[in-house]
């Protein structure tokens, strides 16, 4: 390979990849890194820049090309059918997004080949049509140019096809030995290829370690499972079904599995449509404040580690008022416990009072025996089967500690000799005194799948770049069951390999490609007797219809339950300033690390914090102030041993004297994004303690880490001016009652602020021509996800500034979350307000425009021509919502071109200088009414969906036309609880907010607000 | 007065202009300042100046290859230090028109030792204000958009938009001013022409006065032009700052959501404006030796001014205030409260004293005639009124209707670099038309000579 071609730029690189991979010419196999197959480029080895320019000439005149990335395998379109692509109109497709051991099942919006928007697949259980933060921004991942490019050898640049041979070569000593001193780690995985692949392998080298692991994995769920029945299951929640909910220490609508069921499952059992329905309630015990603390009805502040503790309190509790638990008789220990006794005691009446209709849920956190006591707990509650399922785990191939242990030791030992890992950063992410780096360099044949050359790959001997999963087939399996195929959307931009396409690999030395892999394995799934016909309509559909699972009978093995118990599990104590608990969060932006390098992510304001671009140490004002320390101190963490500097942040309604941090941040090799940015908390988690653990002392250093925050942390600490007048106003703003004042006096929302009469100067214009579009939000099931900001970000090319214009407020979201705080600062409640243009019919900035760049379209839009726009930011400083994001530089500029291929092709990417907004996704309007009026007829409600609508797994956004009687949003637009954001200013905002209603529970009435 | 028998004792009136100046003298002077040798001290000033110029034209150079993004923009406050600037020179540039034509009109004789070199500070200051709300613009190579010209796209401007109808009055009041000026100027520029020794002086002052002779009929003419363009003028004053005003004040900001706004930034205006004349004719007056033209009576009369504008203005921050409450607005009274006693407190107290306590100083006469005192207050008073502005633009911006979108603003290098650019440009301006315009008017002057009225027709009313 010439030295030329090495320093061309990736993009130009890429066409050509293309080409070549489509060609498939046998040439080419031998010179996978090489750019243009023999003939297309000149016959001697090297180029000259002159050749190179010529093609990259013949490149741009043979641009169409490009629609040849599409897979060479069938795909079936998933809505529309046509027999060609026709220009401009996107296909869609279904696929499904492997995550851990869950799937998401999306429909991938593709333009003549180039995927670009993913959305959830309506037909899939673990979709429900919707998608959150990870699945929204995953397509961001397949145009990363940091990507790893190449196969690599001891960091140089080799071909698969060599990878093959010397493996073949390798692997002939290990069949001699049945596969002694062979090892592979593997990410857990869902997916009935992998594990028939990974049958043959062990069939193949029975004496082979094979181990599994993720940072953030349900290794204790599963156990704690097994402790209580005997067998190893999954729960899957329905929270519909649900009255009443207890989730300990658990973020189960956000960050637990399956967040998007269980988020659209509450949404639905709290939503209230009349005076008269029914609503769930939400308790929650939690150190940190998360998305599902925010939601709760009542919140109880704890330590992670005392959770087990609360557990087992509420089990004796149970217990006493007549409704006797499994393995209660264990649990004498904690009978004293310092927790508020009329909390627990409310608690239990409430989970009793609603027997079969309630629902006990725990993080993954938390220990085993607290899930075991949790499933005993809804087990007396009747509630299994009815809100809580448990299903057999299957072939899924979950994470176990014991086995990495286990490998890490045989490694250190000399018992391995040949590692494969497939796909994970161990060298970043497993626990730190496993000192997994060490061991790793102890082994002679190292093999790395992983999509970035990152920290783990400087270790190995061999590197693989691993495919996006829209790159590659593969297959996956909810925890219920259900089949899926991962269905490729385009070529594998940057050569990558599948885990599946690995595994065969390595164990056979032999090139076989994901298609055949995955059908070979459905041929013995579908039983039919057409297996073209019906893998087709796998295909099509995204899921396998008929392959759910009954879930497992749960009978509680008593004994074994309470040898577990006995062992006295849960710390009683409290964790104190000079002893402080640490709690390893997930993070809600770049997951456990994975979605390090994408700008989307990183840049997405945590739902709480509002933090972007970093991590800090989390911590409660009591806490802070006794250390001495305020925000954007930097201090020294210490921890068994090992230290980290970390900014501090003050959370409220964060346990005392623990300490929450984040994980995924400090990555070192994962590309120009994520390199860098953060701390590195894995640097501190220990194989022992790995959800969280005491013994963190904290020294300030003196210095001052600025951390870029998009929403100041107003109403607690700032002056009391201003926490006075956000007092005031935050009721007229986010509209907020409980369910009995709501009941007592329907009309409560229209009573908070008087209007001034509302007069115009001009004659108004009467907007009574349909369509008009409006939208509502729900404030009462909204819990503050953020998918629909990534989702918006995805649809309307919204640009990525970085972090220093973050810091400055220049952030450039249309699709924003205000999140206020009210009540006591120590302990107050949390609500999430996802404000964005509100398209007022006498809209402020449209006035003052000087030259008319932002009007009113018929159909009731604040339209924005940004040809038109000069920016004058005018309209940005009128508007009372400050949704206008102005671009200061040219934010769009130096995207690789490839990440450019992640635009949306039906909106104009805006140039520096010009404003831009929230239009309602006109351009899908437009798409709308070109349908509508091709047929003659009009706009179906619910034929235009807004990317944020779509995406919103608790259905809290509703849009369509207002005047349409027989439209969902005429009827929600009905409902009281309607209000207008600033109504008083009288310009007449298209949407609308649906008021939040809590539903706390009357016993608990005076402790609402306790002591200090 | 007629059928009164008893004489009225007139107390003796200060001559206005001092030192026995004959119509030879006063030529002589002025002239002399312009036909002497370029001091040195001039070229030093002048070099500063241009310094300055060229940082405004750098920091202009980067902000249109970079973006406004160099300045310290953010979300909620969209208008920072650009206009903040543009507001404090077109209030300055209203001095400059008041004491020609305002004055002239109330037959105020004093005015006419300063007219001349206030009115070329207004032409200068709101050249700098002019190229403000140009250069702040996102797209400044799309600012045609703003022209109401026939074009391909067949739209108008959006006539709705103050910013435009800032434009026009901005603009017109430019136009005038500047014709105004040019029009005072004509007898000076014979006076130059006649005594000119150098061909090339002949030419241009020759082309530049219009062929002035002098005569009856010529300055029939003159006279009459002269008090048509006052009266043109005079509403002009009044209207441009007041049309400013509306870009606020038509706005929905609280803070910016105020009627009072027309007649308190007019106020504000000449309150700034005679605060920048002072500054400059203490300069001057000094430097050339004018102190029998300038005298301490101008600097008595111009603090009067002062003393009564400046209490305007304080009245109308109260009344700001008070209005604030008694409309109940929460918005409203927040954002007042939040000036006073928010993270911008600190403008808001300089604001105040400069502007409300500085000039109660003038009550005393003493200090109205006290050269370095006024030197110093005419300045604290225009460091208050740039700190007005930005009380009003940015302190209201960063914390309005919804508190999760508010955000401190802190200007950055550049937004500092281009302010003080835009006094290189002002002193380019100024020093030139100092080196070679007539900087007080000798036409005017000489008619208030006690020698213009050998009958002393006041005397014998």
């Amino acid at each position: 390979m010439s030295k030329e071609l090495k320093n061309i730029p990736s993009s130009g690189k890429e066409y050509w990849r293309s080409l070549e991979q489509r060609v498939k010419a046998p040439e080419t196999e031998a010179f996978p890194h090489r750019e243009f197959p023999e003939g297309t480029a000149e016959h001697g080895a090297t180029f000259s820049r002159r050749n190179f320019l010529s093609l990259m000439g013949a490149s741009l005149a043979l641009a169409g090309l490009t629609s040849c990335r599409r897979p060479v395998e069938k795909i079936i379109p998933y809505v529309i059918a046509p027999e060609e692509i026709i220009p401009g109109i996107p296909l869609y497709y279904a696929t499904t997004m492997p995550f851990g051991t869950e799937a998401i099942g999306l429909v991938v919006e593709n333009h003549e080949g180039r995927p670009t928007k993913l959305e959830g697949n309506p037909k899939h259980p673990q979709s429900l049509g919707k998608a959150n933060v990870f699945a929204q921004a995953a397509i961001l991942d397949l145009y990363d140019p940091d990507r790893s490019q190449s196969v690599l050898y001891r960091g140089e640049e080799r071909s698969w096809s060599e990878f093959l041979a010397a493996w073949k070569e390798l692997i002939k000593e290990y069949e001699s030995s049945d596969g002694e001193g062979l090892a592979i780690l593997s990410e857990p995985f869902a997916s009935p290829t992998l594990a028939r692949l990974k049958k043959a392998f062990l069939r193949r080298f029975p004496k082979a370690r094979w181990a599994a692991y993720e940072p953030v994995n349900d290794e204790n769920i599963f156990s704690g499972v097994n402790m209580a029945i005997g067998e190893i299951g999954r729960p899957v929640y329905h929270c519909t079904e649900a009255r009443v909910i207890l989730a300990l220490d658990s973020d189960f609508l956000q960050l637990e599995h399956d967040n998007i069921r269980n988020a659209a499952g509450f949404a639905d059992g709290r939503r209230v449509i009349t005076r008269d329905d029914e609503m769930n309630r939400l308790y929650v015990v939690e150190s940190a404040m998360t998305v599902t603390g925010g939601m709760a009805d009542h919140r109880y502040r704890l330590q992670s580690r005392q959770i087990g503790a609360f557990t087992a309190a509420l089990a004796l509790e149970l217990t006493t008022r007549g409704l006797p638990v499994d393995g209660v008789e264990s649990l004498d220990a904690y009978k004293n416990h310092p927790f508020d006794e009329k909390w627990l005691g409310a608690l239990a009446d409430d989970l009793i009072k609603n027997t079969g209709r309630s629902l006990v849920v725990a993080g993954r956190r938390q220990p085993a025996e607290v899930h075991a006591l949790v499933l005993a707990i809804n087990s007396a509650l009747k509630n299994i089967n009815r809100t809580v399922e448990y299903y057999p785990i299957g072939d899924t191939e979950a994470a176990r500690q014991e086995d990495l242990v286990s490998l890490v030791q045989a490694a250190d030992s000399g018992d391995v000799t040949a590692l494969v890992i497939l796909g994970g950063n161990p060298v970043y992410n497993t626990p730190v005194d496993l000192a997994f780096r060490e061991a790793l360099e102890k082994i002679t044949h190292t093999v790395h799948l992983s999509t970035h050359v990152d920290e783990t790959s400087g270790y190995v001997e061999w590197h693989i770049p691993e495919a996006h999963f829209l790159e590659c087939w593969g297959d996956v399996q909810t925890p219920d069951g259900v089949l899926s195929i991962v269905q490729p959307q385009i070529e594998p931009l940057f050569g990558g390999k599948s885990k599946a396409e690995v595994l065969a690999a390595v164990s056979t030395g032999d090139d076989r490609s994901g298609y055949d892999l995955v059908r070979e394995t459905w041929q013995s799934i579908l039983t039919g007797t057409d297996f073209n016909r019906q893998w087709r309509r796998i295909l099509h559909d995204g899921v396998y219809d008929g392959s759910k699972v009954k879930p497992s009978r749960v009978e509680i093995r008593s004994q074994k339950l309470a040898t577990a118990l006995d062992k006295k599990p849960f710390p009683t104590d409290t964790a104190g300033l000079n002893s402080m608990e640490i709690v390893y969060q997930v993070s809600n932006s770049v997951y456990d690390g994975r979605f390090a390098n994408n700008g989307w992510l990183q840049e997405l304001p945590d739902p709480v914090t509002k933090l972007t671009w970093d991590n800090a140490i989390v911590m409660s004002r009591r806490t802070a102030q006794e250390l001495g320390v305020k925000n954007e101190d930097l201090v020294t963490l210490q921890h068994r041993g090992r230290t980290l500097q970390l900014p501090v942040w003050i959370l409220p309604g964060h346990a005392d004297y623990s300490i929450s941090v984040e994980l995924g941040y400090g990555r070192e090799a994962v590309g120009r994004i994520g390199n860098g940015v953060g701390g590195n908390v894995y640097t501190l988690r220990r194989s022992n303690a790995p959800g969280f653990d005491i013994g963190v002392s904290i020294q300030s250093t003196g210095k001052n880490y600025l951390l870029a925050c998009t929403q100041d942390h107003h109403g607690l600490d700032v002056e009391k001016l201003a926490r006075e007048s956000i007092r005031d106003r935050l009721p007229i703003i986010v509209r907020e009652a409980t369910l009995e004042e709501y009941r007592e006096n329907g009309e409560f929302v229209h009573e908070i602020v008087e209007p001034p009469p509302k007069v115009s100067m001009w004659k108004e214009i009467k907007y009574d021509e349909r369509p008009q579009w409006g939208m509502t939000i729900d404030l009462n099931v909204c819990t503050g996800c953020n998918a629909c900001t990534i989702a918006c970000q995805s649809e309307n090319n919204i640009p990525v500034v970085g972090k220093e214009e973050v810091r400055l407020g220049r952030e450039m979201h249309w699709m924003r979350l205000d999140r206020y705080y009210s009540g006591d600062p120590d302990d107050p409640e949390m609500v999430h307000q996802p404000v964005s243009c509100q398209q007022c019919e006498m809209a402020p900035c449209e006035q003052v425009c000087p030259v008319a760049a932002t009007t009113h379209t018929k159909d009731g839009l604040n339209g924005m021509t940004y040809n038109r726009c000069v920016g004058t930011r005018y309209c940005a400083n009128n508007c009372p919502y400050k949704v206008r994001r102005f671009n200061f530089y040219n934010y769009a500029k130096g995207w690789p071109e490839i990440v450019q291929m992640v635009r949306n092709p039906d909106v104009t990417v805006r140039f520096r200088g010009v404003m831009e907004k929230c239009t309602y996704c006109v351009q899908r309007i437009a798409l709308g009414k070109i349908a509508a009026k091709k047929e003659n007829r009009e706009i179906r409600d619910g034929e235009v969906v807004s990317a944020c609508q779509q995406t919103c797994p608790t259905d809290a956004i509703v849009f369509g036309d207002i005047l349409d009687p027989n439209s969902k949003i005429f009827k929600v637009k009905q409902q009281n609880r309607r209000y207008e954001l600033l109504e008083e200013l009288n310009i007449r905002p298209r949407t609308s907010f649906l008021a939040k209603l809590r539903n706390p529970n009357p016993d608990l009435k005076q402790t609402q607000n306790p002591k200090d | 007065m007629t059928g009164n028998t008893k004489p009225v004792t007139v107390p003796e009136k200060q001559p206005l202009i001092l030192g026995n100046q004959t119509f030879k003298s006063v030529t002589d002077k002025i002239s002399g300042i312009v036909e002497a040798k370029t001091p040195k001290e001039w070229y030093l000033a002048f070099a500063i100046a241009f310094f300055g110029m060229l940082l405004l034209l750098g920091s202009i150079g980067f902000l249109v290859w970079d973006g406004v993004g160099i300045w310290g923009l953010n979300n909620p406050v969209a208008w920072g230090w650009a206009i903040v600037n543009f507001v404090f020179w077109v209030g300055i540039g209203h001095a400059g028109t008041l004491i020609s034509a305002i004055l002239f009109l109330f037959r105020q004789k004093w005015r006419t030792s300063i007219n001349r070199f206030a009115e070329a500070m207004t032409i200068f200051a709101v050249i700098c204000a002019l190229m403000f709300p140009g250069i702040h613009i996102g797209r400044i190579w799309l600012i045609y958009y703003f022209f109401p010209v026939p074009n391909q796209m067949g739209m108008w401007p959006n006539f709705r938009s103050p910013l435009l109808w800032d434009f026009f009055a901005v603009g017109t009041y430019f136009t005038v001013s500047l014709l105004f000026w040019y029009t005072g100027m004509i007898p000076d520029l014979a006076t130059f022409r006649d005594r000119a020794k150098t061909r090339a002086r002949k030419i241009i002052f020759g082309i530049m006065s219009l062929g002035w002779r002098g005569g009856n009929r010529q300055w029939q003419h003159y006279e009459l032009a002269y008090l048509v363009l006052a009266g043109l003028s005079t509403p002009l004053v009044l209207s441009v700052h007041s049309v400013v005003s509306t870009d606020f004040a038509t706005s929905l900001v609280p803070g910016w959501h105020t009627t009072i706004f027309p007649p308190y930034f007019v106020a504000g205006a000449i309150f700034s404006g005679f605060a920048m004349v002072m500054t400059l004719a203490i300069i001057a007056r000094r430097f050339y030796g004018l102190e029998h033209f300038i005298t301490t009576q101008h600097f008595d009369k111009m603090a009067k001014i002062m003393l009564l504008t400046g209490s305007i203005v304080g009245y109308a921050y109260a009344t700001e205030f008070f209005i604030a409450w008694y409309s109940g607005s929460d918005y409203e009274g927040f954002t007042f409260i939040n000036r006073a006693f928010g993270p911008y407190a600190w403008a808001y107290w300089i604001m105040i004293t400069c502007n409300v306590i500085v000039p109660q100083f003038f009550w005393s006469g003493k200090l109205r005639r006290n050269i370095a005192f006024l030197f110093v207050a005419s300045i604290l008073v225009n460091v208050g009124m740039w700190f007005e502005r930005f009380v009003i633009v940015v302190s209201s911006l960063s914390r309005d209707y919804l508190p999760s979108s508010w955000d401190y603003y802190s200007p950055t290098f550049w937004d500092i670099i281009t302010f003080i650019g835009s006094f290189g440009l002002f002193f380019t301006f100024f020093l030139l038309f100092l080196r070679f315009l007539p900087m007080i008017s000798m036409s005017e002057v000489k008619a208030i000579l006690p020698q213009a009225d050998p009958h002393n027709s006041e005397g014998h009313e």
